[in-house]
């Protein structure tokens, strides 16, 4: 029985070709476009926290109290390297590395702009976030007073690598130092404010520079994923400032409550607006073949057997549907996060405000769950009011009706 | 043809009423969304190009690309006096523009230090109405210095407090003052903020050896949207090769640029909610067709050519478009108006996209008739197309097939 109905039901569902097709390639193409714009968009986000975790505050940082608001040298942490070392035996930790920063003013025979410097060991920076891979122009290198600069900083002063530049700030005792740099490489972090305004120089010499020890640092940055750590690290060092990205970083995060808002109302009225696009050829299918149903029912075929192929008939149209926007969304979304979309045209723009010339996407399990189920669910809603047309029907009447 | 048209929208209820309602939602919809969107990019524009940067700027070829003293303009006079003949200027100010180190008793920060003609910079900027303490500059202010309070905060310097400054002059000697804070300005731009100040010109000048010269002279016009019209203009008045004027969409292309690009994501998504609704007028346009399939098929017996039935389609689905735009266009554009005078307010918003240069936690939408014009037009076009499929389905009938057809 349940076989016969089967068959029924996949048959029902194309007995009107068009119509059923058009409600499948609206299905696929709403469904395909929103994966699209859910990749695309989580894409941009998710990129701008990888590298911003990478390139700058891991997934912890600790500063001494009073550093965030001054921005002071004078606000260092002096036992950074003890706290380091402590810190690296802590389980979940992933890599851990000290930076030391000092802001003034970069200068060329030309041009001048404030800028902050960044003292980095190369090998620490690369385990700890794959340093190397921001590069943009020229070799990672800080040997002979090399110096990284960022790439809107080398836009605003017009340096090339191998240009030399000026550095002038306050040293730790409170005098006026400059010192002489040259660009070895210019990097892209996607962090507006490293690559706005920030200079990398090796640790060991930008001690040297502002009169500081090897163990003092301004910044100790944590990577690792044990939830507990945060709290661990909060409860072992009260005197400093420890943070979490999403603390240091406020905006990623509004940016990414905003993008969970953005999609899930696109996604409600999208689905919305398929569910009214679903009912109503349902609803037009299952008046057509009222006759057809009358007589089912006089011929003593219980009325739960029509619902059921009811129930198939949507189920079939709805998982189609479904079926070729996945695989259209799939494809797409492969393509997002393999070639991306390339805005090289507004490569200006998009590195003066973070971004890349190039948009990947990214593709995640849930955007073809919550679909599934929302179609899904769509489908058999939209037989909810048609079922109740035939339930209160009366066969004979219906049979003695011309259509 | 029509009235045929508009008894057949009203039998036809179920699909008039779903093409009403979606075409009357995706009108709203598109007419707030363009407008919003506009709205707040117009919003970064005006209060970026409101705060200091000019509606045009005239500088010597170089100076932006190279920089240097010797790419400063040496004749300032000579271009001023030749502006103040056109008409669609409001105002103009040449600036002269440095680098330098600040040092309070303690802390030392890099800074922006400008030369600015106090009592022009009133009209041109709102450089002054951004006073946060203290005083504006005036023309005798003599070593006073206008400072960010960002940067005021990071030299932890009072009102009447002294700084040392230490800089380039304009023949490359150096320069180096001290000046007494006079007043703190908080615009609301961080960058701003946090690295500039000014200085009376009358002063600057003796310090810089800049007597007539500029980095750049700054314009206001009269009205923006002359921007590229007043340009041509002064670019002809001055006549000068060495000279390039620039509008605003040139100064702030990465702005522009980026409004463009939030433009291009923001006209994605929207299309996502017009093709879904668009494939559902279709849906039903199609559904209610195949149902009328035996009445085309009468139609074209008794002499109705195919113009003619498409035209009918044209009718009904022009019929119910015009009914939905008449309720939905007055309603979004009240909603855009009430919006545009009273802009949404997000508090926290201009703190948290600080680097973005948002300065205003308010978010107006534009209220412009041709925008909400052309929106509609959009969704009736779309209306539109999702006839034609309905259409070919019908022609692929024969008058007398059509006329047996089940």
């Amino acid at each position: 029985m349940y076989r016969l109905i089967l068959k029924m039901a996949w048959k029902n569902s194309f007995i009107r070709l068009s119509r059923t097709l058009l409600v499948i390639i609206m299905i696929a193409v709403s469904m395909s476009m929103m994966l699209g714009l859910e990749g695309i968009y989580d894409g941009m986000v998710n990129n701008m926290v990888d590298k911003n975790r990478r390139s700058d505050s891991g997934d912890i940082s600790i500063f001494a109290k009073d550093y965030r608001v001054n921005r002071d040298l004078i606000y260092r942490i002096k036992n950074a390297h003890e706290i380091k070392n402590e810190i690296q035996n802590m389980d979940g930790v992933e890599a851990v590395v000290l930076r030391i920063r000092a802001d003034g003013l970069l200068s060329t025979a030309r041009k001048s702009s404030f800028a902050s410097v960044i003292g980095i060991d190369l090998n620490e920076e690369e385990r700890f976030g794959k340093f190397s891979e921001f590069l943009k122009e020229g070799t990672v290198d800080l040997q002979k007073q090399g110096a990284i600069i960022g790439i809107e900083l080398a836009k605003t002063l017009k340096v090339r690598v191998g240009s030399k530049i000026i550095f002038s700030t306050q040293d730790g005792s409170g005098e006026i130092n400059s010192i002489a740099l040259y660009i070895r490489a210019i990097v892209q972090t996607t962090n507006i404010a490293l690559d706005n305004s920030a200079i990398f120089i090796d640790i060991g010499q930008l001690h040297k520079f502002l009169g500081t020890t090897s163990t003092e640092a301004t910044q100790i940055s944590i990577r690792g994923n044990g939830e507990g750590l945060y709290g661990e690290l909060k409860a072992k060092y009260p005197n400093l400032d420890v943070k979490s990205f999403l603390e240091l970083q406020p905006m990623i995060k509004q940016m990414q409550d905003l993008m969970v808002i953005f999609n899930s109302v696109t996604f409600f009225i999208v689905m919305s607006v398929v569910f009214v696009g679903i009912f109503g050829v349902m609803y037009v299918s299952i008046l057509d073949r009222i006759r057809e149903f009358g007589i089912m029912l006089s011929v003593g075929m219980h009325y739960k057997y029509i619902r059921l192929q009811i129930f198939f008939e949507a189920l079939f149209v709805g998982l189609i549907g479904y079926l070729s926007g996945a695989v259209l969304g799939a494809v797409i979304l492969v393509y997002l996060k393999n070639k991306g979309i390339d805005l090289s045209s507004f490569s200006d723009a998009l590195e003066m405000w973070g971004y890349e010339s190039t948009i990947h996407g990214t593709i995640k399990l849930s955007y073809f769950t919550t679909t599934f189920a929302s179609i899904i669910t769509a489908s058999l809603f939209s037989i909810l009011i048609p079922l109740r047309k035939i339930k209160k029907l009366n066969p004979i009447e219906v049979i003695k009706a011309d259509k | 043809m029509f009235k045929l048209a508009l008894k057949n929208t009203l039998f036809y209820k179920g699909r008039s009423i779903t093409t009403a309602v979606l075409t009357f939602v995706s009108t709203i919809l598109f007419i707030l969304f363009i407008s919003l969107q506009d709205g707040s990019h117009n919003s970064m524009l005006e209060n970026s190009l409101k705060i200091y940067t000019g509606a045009i700027e005239i500088y010597h070829k170089n100076y932006r690309d190279v920089g240097g003293n010797e790419y400063l303009i040496q004749d300032a006079k000579a271009i001023t006096d030749k502006l103040a003949k056109i008409d669609a200027i409001e105002a103009f100010s040449a600036r002269y523009e440095t680098y330098g180190l600040f040092s309070s008793k303690e802390y030392s920060a890099a800074s922006m230090v400008a030369g600015i003609e106090p009592n022009r910079e009133r009209v041109l900027s709102s450089l002054e109405s951004a006073l946060k303490e203290g005083k504006f500059l005036d023309e005798n202010s003599k070593n006073c210095i206008y400072m960010g309070a960002e940067l005021v905060k990071k030299l932890k310097l009072g009102i009447g407090d002294e700084v040392a400054f230490v800089g380039g002059a304009s023949d490359d000697s150096f320069a180096a003052d001290i000046f007494k804070l006079c007043g703190v300005f908080k615009t609301g731009l961080f960058e701003f903020d946090s690295s500039a100040s000014f200085v009376s010109r009358s002063y600057f000048d003796e310090l810089m050896n800049g007597y007539n010269k500029a980095s750049y002279i700054t314009i206001k016009l009269k009205n923006i949207d002359d921007a590229d019209i007043v340009n041509s203009q002064i670019i002809k008045v001055l006549d000068d090769e060495k000279l390039e004027s620039l509008t605003w969409k040139t100064l702030m292309k990465s702005m522009v640029e980026m409004m463009e690009i939030d433009s291009i994501f923001g006209y994605i998504s929207l299309s996502l909610f017009l093709v879904v609704i668009f494939f559902v007028i279709m849906i039903y346009g199609f559904i209610n067709i195949s149902s009328r399939i035996k009445e085309f098929g009468v139609l074209r017996s008794i002499g109705l050519s195919k113009k003619n039935i498409f035209l009918l389609l044209f009718y009904e689905i022009f019929i119910l478009s015009t009914i939905s735009v008449i309720f939905a266009t007055p309603i979004a554009a009240y909603i855009c108006y009430y919006y545009n005078i009273n802009p949404v307010v997000i508090k926290g918003i201009a703190e948290m996209y600080k680097d973005y240069g948002v300065v205003s936690d308010e978010i107006p939408f534009n209220f412009d008739m041709f925008t909400i014009f052309w929106n509609v037009a959009v969704v009736y076009i779309l209306n539109f197309l999702s006839i034609l499929y309905p259409y070919l389905y019908i022609n692929s009938f024969k008058p007398i097939e059509a006329t047996r057809h089940v």
